[in-house]
């Protein structure tokens, strides 16, 4: 894939990681150990919610092949980790706050060993209280789970005046909305090596942002960072559920403890236990109108369960607020957006982090208004979506706002004109949605946010780019050696990126918030171009030009006036050895946002705003509740795609999450323990669940971005949930609000109907009423 | 231990002097799991995997034989629609080409497709021993969840039932395939025209309707019967609320599975459209 | 990557203790020997033991096929099997699907097609294509939905997983002779 008409970026480059794993070859954590390392178990808390009163290891101990039984007492630094707050310990000292809270770690020869010596550890517990659910969390003598209290943030939206405006309003709606807990549930289950080098500890596990975990590592392990490693092995996925610590957390206490290599390994029940999920949220929405259907009032009240701890729940909330009325013109909202704590498995991020959540919230209250004013759902979108100059919620203004855009091209794709409700069967009936949504790039809201890279024509003349980025199956690397040689001239396929290492790599943030296209595509961008310049130097005085005059693609720099002058790129790169140049430069992206003010309002939340749009078909059994997805439009406006396969990679996977959480995804808990700790019972969309997807793309450059590139992580899950829900009241004539719709909540909501529309007629305080 | 019987002689010595203490493992779809999650402990293991001889299917005729190790893969091409509708929705494809209907049976979960399904079909099960071999009705062979009236020495040889005149199986779960059933249901008529109804995940065990067939038998199948057969059937059943689904949903969905599968099979009837 | 250091600890001796039943197969065309404990899978054995680390283990209870092999020619669910089951039987793996350097046509389509983002179900969505291209070597994509329902993927949303399956269908030579097209 060469030749000097050839532009990588842009292109459907093959992914440089794909051959190895098509093959077997490339090693993900759990590949990495061999048959000499010791191997890590973690008791974990049986109860939800106790005081420990002590804890016995002897028996487990004495157990031939035990190596070591560590406890709280064992950890050396300041045994807390969490990335917003510290306030998760490694090993539990005192409190166990839900079930999946370590309590002591072991390592043995075997994994066997490892087992059975956790069933030989006797913890004395004090059972407390337990707290499940946010009405037991926020009542007045609820038994308290963290110092602070049982309320770990508030996040508010308030311009204009929300109460006064929904009096007036022609018309408002008003209805609840409850998401449920989601599991990401990648493939790759928690594994991962760690071993002393000399004194660095050295850990290979697979996180989303190796310097910050090491950053946090070392402060809980009260090791200094260079005497730290981490290298991420090949990683199967993460959308957001590797961002807080975890295995690594065992793995470098267990090697510095032992002075062993060890190993570990998560089963699925310990991957679902432990790890946070996605907040579930309940969502009071209440949304008013003019007449013509003009949104005037939002008033949205949101309690979020964020379960034991804080993980990044406080940013999560913020999301939610500040993406509460999504790429709609609210002139009046108030929004407040609560993160309760409960004993149940943290939350925290997930693609989608709250906004996903909040987007089943707008689009579904939206539907109830097109409903109450008659209105087609698509044209209450069409005249309530910003457009170019306008402002979200946060008074942000967005200067290239594409929504509507992407609904008319959602609306031309899916035949909106031309719906067909004809089944053939009266117990099957169709239903069409659609939703427009926005998203936020890159963490916001003053945080810094900001990606390093380093690009270099190594000895043997491979064109080298370092970042500390990971790739967990986004495509990232390949992403990265195209935008460095687009800029360097060379075969995306020959570059080498080396990634994700504490020690050879510079910070690069989180692969996260949709960032990494963004940020560290512009950071290889900056490199990239100053080694080009570097190039277009050397090569200039060799031929002898104005290097203005030179292109460098294909291999070779060239005259763009004279065709015959040119030079490979190899003896450009001779020459610039002799004459000392570095053959590399750096490249640093570090653009500014803007805290919010008191009122959650910011001028600059975030970097750039994502618009996408969706529609779907479905049919759903009216006896059954079962449900069924023909086809699934989702539109996207990337600005530019730097590589389009990856983009509709992207779109369909994310799409697909958010089908899952739309009908059949759900951790179920009774009394703090998860019911479907696996996949027999925490379902996940097969082959047979997922319908046609039409992944389109839209390219409205953007002046911040890489080549006008924006990000497409994150928005495609989110478009999708209320797209289906939408559908699935289409279809039956009344609305399903609670994630996942299940059979069971779709047939529910039939047998419901009835009673709501009786209700409604009596002009009973329903969810309906008019104003005015 | 490990034992590999390559008889079905040598398996049932080994039965008979194993008892309870070994597992008798067949595509190990689900004992396997089981061990791996710490719920059994497995000291001695017998695979009953190379007893190619209890892996057959014969047609005998009027009636129709599978053998415990048949695995579900061979009934998906079956002109048995029952079953054959069942075998296809278990588990992906790797499960049914390891999975046995014998295991499915013997392991006496309540969501058994193929049971519910062999269940449907009036089957009895041979059991085998070294003491001799018995047939037992399939519906007084469930007797709780994992609980069957198997005797300690004994091993599934295989199924037997008389060829239907029509048939047909329903399952509903939280996705469009390889899914554990929520409610599923499976109907055979007999050459005489009646119909024999069995449901999974409602009760302690897959469950034939006596009752609601009682009724069909005096009332002849016809539109209104199938209605009221339905209604009946959401009576008969005993469903409990679990994580997969309430009892109150489960009721509903059986009655609407008998209505659709005796719509479905009535003289004339067309297939009832489901997702 | 070169993680071991050099001054390694001997390793513990109770690894092997119950390691007793003997276990050969063929492995991707090879004669494998060796011994195993009784209860271990046939996932674990091919992982840790044989350190043929391309099949991947994910749900551990048979509903992802993350984990699937060829046995005697049949796709299954290696975390289901207890090793000492294929005692005799031919097992094929991710590792023995590409010719040398030369990948299978599946392996190519997978690349060209873009069905490999993570790549961990990769590996058993691989196998059981090969299978199921054996029995439906011209599929139509509700066909590859239907037969490889038993492979779960988190990240693709599988829409280039089914274009990779038809593209190596039709760079496949046809068994039957000749291709012959879908209405």
């Amino acid at each position: 894939m060469t030749g000097p008409d050839f532009s990588p970026v842009g292109a459907s480059v093959r992914r440089n990681d794909a051959r190895g794993k098509v093959t077997g070859e490339t090693r993900y954590g759990g590949d990495l150990a061999g048959e000499d390392a010791l191997h890590v178990a973690v008791l974990r808390s049986e109860l939800p919610h106790a005081e420990i009163r002590g804890i016995d290891t002897a028996k487990a101990k004495a157990l031939p092949g035990v190596v070591a039984v560590l406890t709280a007492a064992d950890v050396p630094g300041t045994n807390r980790h969490g990335l917003i707050r510290r306030d998760q310990e490694l090993i539990a000292s005192r409190f166990v706050r839900y079930t999946g809270d370590a309590v002591a770690v072991v390592v043995a020869e075997t994994a066997k060993i490892a087992r059975r010596a956790l069933g030989l550890i006797d913890v004395d517990y004090f059972p407390l209280p337990g707290v499940f659910t946010l009405d037991e969390a926020l009542a007045p003598d609820a038994p308290q789970i963290h110092p602070i209290g049982n309320l770990l943030t508030r996040k508010p939206i308030l311009r204009g005046d929300a109460e006064t405006a929904m009096r007036e309003a022609f018309v408002t709606v008003e209805e609840t909305y409850l998401t449920q807990a989601v599991d990401h549930a990648f493939l790759d289950l928690e594994a991962g090596m760690a071993y002393m080098d000399g004194d660095v500890l050295t850990l290979h596990a697979s996180g989303q942002w190796v310097h910050e975990e090491r950053r946090l590592l070392s402060l809980a392990l009260g090791l200094p960072q260079e005497r730290m490693r981490i290298i991420q092995p090949a990683t199967g996925g993460a959308f957001g559920g590797r961002e807080d610590l975890g295995i690594q957390i065992y793995l470098a206490l267990a090697a510095l403890k032992t002075g062993r290599t060890v190993r570990q390994d998560y089963d699925r029940a310990e991957s679902m236990t432990a790890r946070h999920k996605r907040h579930p949220l309940r969502i009071r929405y209440q949304l008013g109108a003019d007449r013509e259907g003009n949104l005037v009032a939002a008033k949205v009240t949101v309690h979020a369960d964020t379960g034991a701890y804080a993980s990044t729940g406080d940013a999560v909330m913020r999301k939610s607020a500040s993406h509460a009325t999504g790429p709609y013109r609210v002139p009046n909202v108030q929004v407040d957006v609560f993160g309760v704590f409960t004993n149940l498995s943290p939350c925290g991020a997930m693609r989608g982090f709250g906004a996903a959540q909040m987007a089943v919230g707008y689009e579904l209250a939206l539907d109830k208004l097109a409903e109450a004013l008659g209105m087609d759902r698509l044209e209450i979108r069409r005249r309530n979506l910003i457009r170019n100059g306008e402002s979200v919620t946060t008074t942000q203004v967005i200067p290239v706002a594409t929504g509507l855009q992407c609904l008319e091209e959602a609306q031309r794709r899916i035949g909106w004109e031309r719906r067909d409700y004809e089944t053939g069967s009266p117990t099957l009936k169709r239903g069409y949605g659609i939703s427009t949504f926005c998203f936020g790039l890159g963490y916001g809201d003053g945080f810094p946010d900001a990606s390093r890279a380093r690009v270099r024509f190594a000895e043997d003349g491979v064109l080298e780019v370092y970042t500390g980025a990971v790739e967990v199956g986004q495509g990232l690397t390949t992403v990265m050696a195209q935008i460095a040689a687009q800029e360097c001239g060379v075969d995306p396929e020959s570059v080498r990126v080396i990634w994700a290492d504490t020690h050879r790599t510079p910070e690069s943030g989180s692969s996260s918030a949709t960032r990494q296209t963004y940020f560290t595509g512009s950071a290889v961008q900056i490199a990239a171009s100053e080694l080009r310049l570097q190039l277009m130097d050397i090569g200039a005085a060799m031929l002898p030009v104005h290097w203005d005059d030179l292109t460098l693609a294909g291999g070779e720099l060239r005259d763009r006036h004279e065709a015959s002058l040119s030079l490979p790129i190899a003896r450009v790169l001779e020459e610039g050895r002799r004459r000392g140049f570095s053959l590399e430069a750096s490249g640093i992206f570090k653009p500014p946002t803007l805290p919010s003010d008191p009122e959650g309002l910011s001028p600059r939340s975030f970097i750039t705003y994502l618009f996408g749009s969706h529609a779907c078909s479905l049919l759903v059994d009216v006896e059954t509740g079962e449900v069924k997805v023909e086809r699934i439009v989702a539109v996207h406006d990337v600005g530019k795609a730097l590589n389009p396969r990856l983009v509709t990679g992207q779109i369909e996977g994310g799409v697909t999450q958010g089908l899952g959480m739309a009908l059949m995804e759900e951790v179920i808990r009774r009394e703090g323990k998860i019911l479907n700790p696996g996949f027999t019972d925490y379902i996940l969309p097969t082959m047979v669940d997922v319908p046609p997807i039409e992944a389109v793309f839209l390219e409205n450059a953007d002046v911040g971005g890489p080549y006008g590139a924006r990000g497409i992580g994150e928005p495609p899950l989110i478009g999708t949930p209320p797209a289906i829900l939408s559908a699935i009241a289409d279809a039956i004539g009344t609305q399903v609000t609670e994630t996942p719709a299940t059979p069971e909540r779709v047939w529910r909501a039939i047998q419901e109907k009835p009673h709501r529309e009786r209700a409604r007629d009596l002009g009973m305080p329903a969810s309906v009423h008019s104003g005015e | 231990m490990f034992y590999q019987p390559k008889t079905v002689e040598e398996a049932l010595e080994l039965k008979a002097r194993l008892g309870t203490a070994a597992r008798f493992l067949a595509g190990g779809t689900d004992l396997v799991v089981m061990m791996k999650k710490g719920r059994l402990t497995l000291e001695d293991v017998v695979d009953l995997s190379r007893l190619s001889e209890l892996s057959g299917t014969r047609d005998e005729g009027e009636t129709l034989y599978v053998g415990a190790l048949c695995p579900h893969r061979t009934l998906e091409s079956w002109p048995i629609q029952v079953l054959a509708s069942a075998a296809r929705q278990v588990g992906g494809p790797q499960i049914r080409n390891r999975g046995t209907v014998g295991g499915n049976v013997g392991t006496a979960s309540p969501a058994g497709d193929v049971s519910v399904a062999l269940l449907a079909l009036d089957a009895s099960v041979e059991l085998i021993s070294l003491r001799g071999t018995r047939m037992l009705p399939l519906r007084e062979f469930f007797l709780g969840v994992g609980k069957t009236a198997i005797a300690v020495d004994e091993l599934i040889a295989g199924f037997r039932f008389r060829r239907p005149s029509r048939s047909a199986f329903y399952k509903n779960g939280k996705r469009n395939s390889v899914a554990i059933s929520v409610v599923c249901a499976g109907v055979s008529l007999d050459t005489d025209g009646y119909p024999a109804i069995a449901l999974g995940s409602v009760a302690s065990t897959p469950l034939r309707l006596l009752k609601t067939e009682a009724f069909l038998r005096e009332r002849g199948l016809d539109p209104e019967t199938a209605l009221e057969a339905g209604r009946l059937a959401s009576e008969e059943v005993r469903p409990i609320t679990d994580h997969r689904a309430s009892a109150e949903y489960r009721r509903a969905v059986a009655g609407v599975a008998v209505t659709r599968l005796l719509t479905q099979l009535m003289p004339g009837g067309a297939h009832v459209a489901h997702v | 990557m070169s993680p071991m250091s050099s001054s390694l600890p001997p390793r513990g001796s109770q690894a092997n203790d119950d390691e007793r039943l003997p276990l050969a197969f063929a492995l991707n065309g090879e004669a494998v020997d060796t011994r195993v404990h009784p209860l271990d899978t046939l996932l674990e054995v091919l992982r840790e033991k044989l350190r043929l680390t391309g099949t991947k283990g994910a749900c551990h209870e048979g509903e992802c096929g993350s984990c699937t092999v060829l046995v005697d020619g049949v796709p299954m669910n290696s975390c289901l099997i207890l090793a000492p089951q294929v005692h005799g039987a031919e097992i094929v793996t991710v590792e023995g699907l590409a010719d040398g350097e030369t990948l299978s046509a599946v392996q190519k389509a997978f690349i060209d097609c873009g069905a490999v983002q993570c790549g961990y179900c990769t590996p058993g969505l691989l196998i059981a294509a090969k299978s199921f291209l054996e029995t439906c070597p011209n599929p139509t994509p509700e066909e590859v939905r239907q037969g490889m329902e038993g492979n779960i993927c988190r990240c693709t949303g599988y829409m280039k997983v089914i274009d990779a399956v038809v593209e190596a269908a039709k760079a496949m030579p046809n068994p039957k002779g000749g291709r012959h097209d879908r209405a």
